[in-house]
């Protein structure tokens, strides 16, 4: 029965970057109006189950409620702390349900909690900020139609997903923590509010993906080498005199000079040694782990990160394999009769 | 945000003043009041809500401030107060209803007054937020960088006025900053079934406002997103909102049972205490030692016992003062 998981971070939007930045401020009705684009699409391509990961605004409940669906909907039954365990723990137990693909509703620190637990099951991840550069900025009935063709497997699933890299971080050769864009040393003592905003603060920046068009640290380094997701590229940078100077967008509306001390580029599998000392580790964007005087952390570059649909692809492989035009998808006893007895009618060949 | 030592000392220092100010109260308030409740019984008589739990909030929000920026403090404002530099011998003596009070013994712990601090606060639920407005307007007129602060509840925020003075700051730019406690409960009533949107944060959105939600438990938070705030309401480029999750530990008044409060919940949030985490921070960080801590809480418990024997001892106001001072 195609399945699709759906995770979305009630919480994610109203950072400090409201204030130091002009970030846009993401509110939950316009997420549950997102959600409902998303369950009609799910629903039009014949998806049979949409599960949420419950949440304390009710954003499946409110989404939900007064929609005329064909489908399920329902929830997981799992204790709520309010925080990013709930995501992570809710792509566990999808995963483990066996669901066609889970849909995100987040910035990059909601995937970068769903990927500690999804697995391989394929993501489509909808962004609800300005400030992301692992979810896409897209309509959400686009990425419902993607994630219900991967869920009822009506594509096929390999060529229309890829394997992302991830950062893995290192104390005392044990695995602390992953970050599937950046990881970013910072002067900061404490955690604080959590973003990053002053170039003047960060020391050293390690970059799964360099994306022209992105915000935040990626931009920096896509002006000295650009690489994407899928490139088998780092890039490990030192900030500071003594190189060149990139105008980059490090936040919304925010676009500065950076100077770059010297950077290197990353294979996969290499690892570098972050010269941290006192200082805050930021993980995509989000000031994550405080580090005290004896504390060494090392970055390792990877190709464990979740898998991602291309959603672009996705669509067109569908549209080129004529599922729009049958809506006839596997498993589809009952439209596959309603398209014999019509099919004549309408000259449909196929 | 680069913060000196001493300032990082200054805050937790201010944090253990008004936890330390507040459990004192919280203890003071039922003597004569037992086993028989009176209200007007004992040295502390009417109501009392304590702040205990929501120090970050205050002492994070008013290290930015200066003497002559505005505050408006609410029904349970001895924090706010007190993060703002009050003499505690006048503040307790005014809670005692003692005539050395700040307001001559006349408002109670509802109703402090300092015009050197300008601080005021009231038992009107959200009555502040357009005083603070009213200061802003004053201040952008006077041509002065000075800031005017108002804290309130999540359940204020559903009242009018919150409405009326969003749009007023927004639409005038003025230099105003909106500091909204998020303790879970309006009395009793949790935020899920009085507001419909999760955080104020995107009510302010609606006003032209910006309005971020921070951790109200970690001080850190609070002092980077309000010294933000404070900065650009300075520089003249208008209002901010800052929503502050946090969490009483003690009832919305002295006696309340809070049945409300599900089992295990305080205990969960007692497991992010401000006071504690910061100071193993510091510890971590070498800021200071545990030594230093103990000093400090001994310092703080010093100064707070000399407040209490300084109301003790003063006198009431005279009963032929009883019509001086008041407007009703």
């Amino acid at each position: 029965m195609p399945t699709v998981g759906i995770i979305a971070n009630p919480a994610s939007g109203k950072d400090i970057r409201r204030l130091v930045a002009h970030g846009s401020v993401f509110d939950n009705n316009e997420k549950v109006n997102i959600l409902r684009r998303v369950l009609l699409a799910l629903d039009a391509v014949r998806v049979r189950r949409a599960i949420f990961m419950p949440d304390y605004y009710g954003l499946g409940v409110r989404a939900l409620d007064g929609l005329k669906l064909s489908l399920a909907g329902s929830f997981l039954e799992m204790p709520m702390l309010g925080d990013d365990q709930d995501s992570t723990k809710a792509a566990q137990r999808f995963r483990e349900m066996g669901v066609g693909c889970i849909l995100t509703l987040g910035g990059d620190g909601t995937n970068r909690a769903v990927a500690k637990g999804c697995g391989t099951v394929p993501l489509v991840p909808i962004s609800t900020g300005t400030n992301n550069a692992f979810p896409y900025m897209i309509e959400g009935t686009v990425a419902g139609l993607a994630a219900g063709l991967v869920a009822a497997r009506a594509v096929d699933v390999e060529r229309v997903t890829f394997t992302t890299k991830r950062l893995e971080v290192h104390a005392d050769h044990q695995l602390v923590d992953i970050a599937l864009i950046d990881v970013v040393v910072c002067a900061d003592l404490f955690i604080g509010s959590r973003a990053l905003w002053d170039p003047a603060r960060i020391r050293e920046v390690v970059l799964a993906r360099a994306q022209p068009g992105s915000i935040g640290l990626s931009a920096v380094g896509s002006s000295l080498h650009p690489f994407d997701a899928r490139d088998s590229t780092g890039m490990y940078l030192q900030l500071g005199e003594g190189g060149p100077s990139v105008l980059a967008p490090i936040a919304p509306g925010l676009i500065v000079p950076v100077a770059i001390h010297s950077y290197q580029l990353l294979s996969l599998g290499s690892e570098v040694a972050l010269n941290s000392g006192p200082c805050t580790v930021a993980l995509d964007g989000e000031r994550t782990i405080e580090v005290g005087h004896d504390h060494r952390l090392t970055v390792r570059l990877t190709k464990h990160g979740p898998r991602v649909v291309d959603i672009g692809k996705c669509m067109a492989e569908a549209a080129w394999a004529g599922v729009f035009r049958s809506i006839v998808l596997p498993g589809d006893d009952e439209a596959q009769g309603r398209r014999k007895s019509h099919g004549s009618q309408q000259g449909e060949t196929h | 945000m680069e913060v000196s030592k001493e300032k990082l000392i200054d805050l937790y220092r201010l944090m253990v003043r008004i936890r330390t100010f507040e459990e004192t109260v919280g203890g003071l308030y039922w003597e004569g009041k037992t086993p028989v409740f009176n209200i007007a019984a004992g040295p502390i008589p009417g109501e009392m809500h304590l702040y205990s739990g929501e120090e970050a909030v205050a002492t994070g929000v008013c290290a930015h401030l200066r003497p002559e920026d505005a505050v408006a403090g609410t029904h349970r404002a001895h924090g706010h107060l007190i993060a703002k530099g009050v003499d505690l011998k006048k503040m307790m003596a005014e809670l005692f209803g003692k005539k050395t009070g700040l307001c001559q013994g006349k408002g109670g712990h509802m109703h402090l007054f300092d015009a050197g601090l300008h601080f005021g606060c009231g038992g009107i639920i959200g009555g502040g937020i357009p005083h603070v407005v009213g200061a802003a307007l004053a201040y952008k007129m006077q041509g002065r960088d000075n800031v005017a602060v108002s804290f309130f509840g999540e359940g204020a925020a559903n009242i009018g006025a919150f409405h009326e003075s969003l749009n007023l700051a927004g639409l005038w730019k003025l230099p105003a900053v909106f500091i909204c406690e998020d303790n879970l409960y309006a009395i009793s009533v949790p935020k899920s079934h009085s507001t419909s949107v999760r955080s104020n944060a995107e009510r302010a959105a609606g006003y032209g406002v910006p309005g971020v939600l921070v951790d109200g438990m970690d001080v850190m938070a609070v002092y980077e997103a309000a010294g933000e705030a404070i900065a650009r309401a300075r520089r003249g480029e208008g209002p901010s909102l800052i929503e502050c999750l946090c969490y009483r530990y003690r009832g919305h008044f002295e006696g309340d049972p809070q049945t409300y409060k599900p089992a295990g919940e305080e205990e969960e949030w007692r497991k992010k205490d401000p006071i504690p985490r910061f100071a193993e921070k510091l510890i971590k960080d070498r800021v200071f030692t545990q030594a230093d801590g103990d000093r400090i809480q001994q310092e703080e418990t010093a100064a707070v016992n000399a407040a209490v024997e300084f109301a003790r001892q003063s006198p009431p106001p005279e009963p032929t003062e009883a019509l001086l001072h008041v407007f009703a």
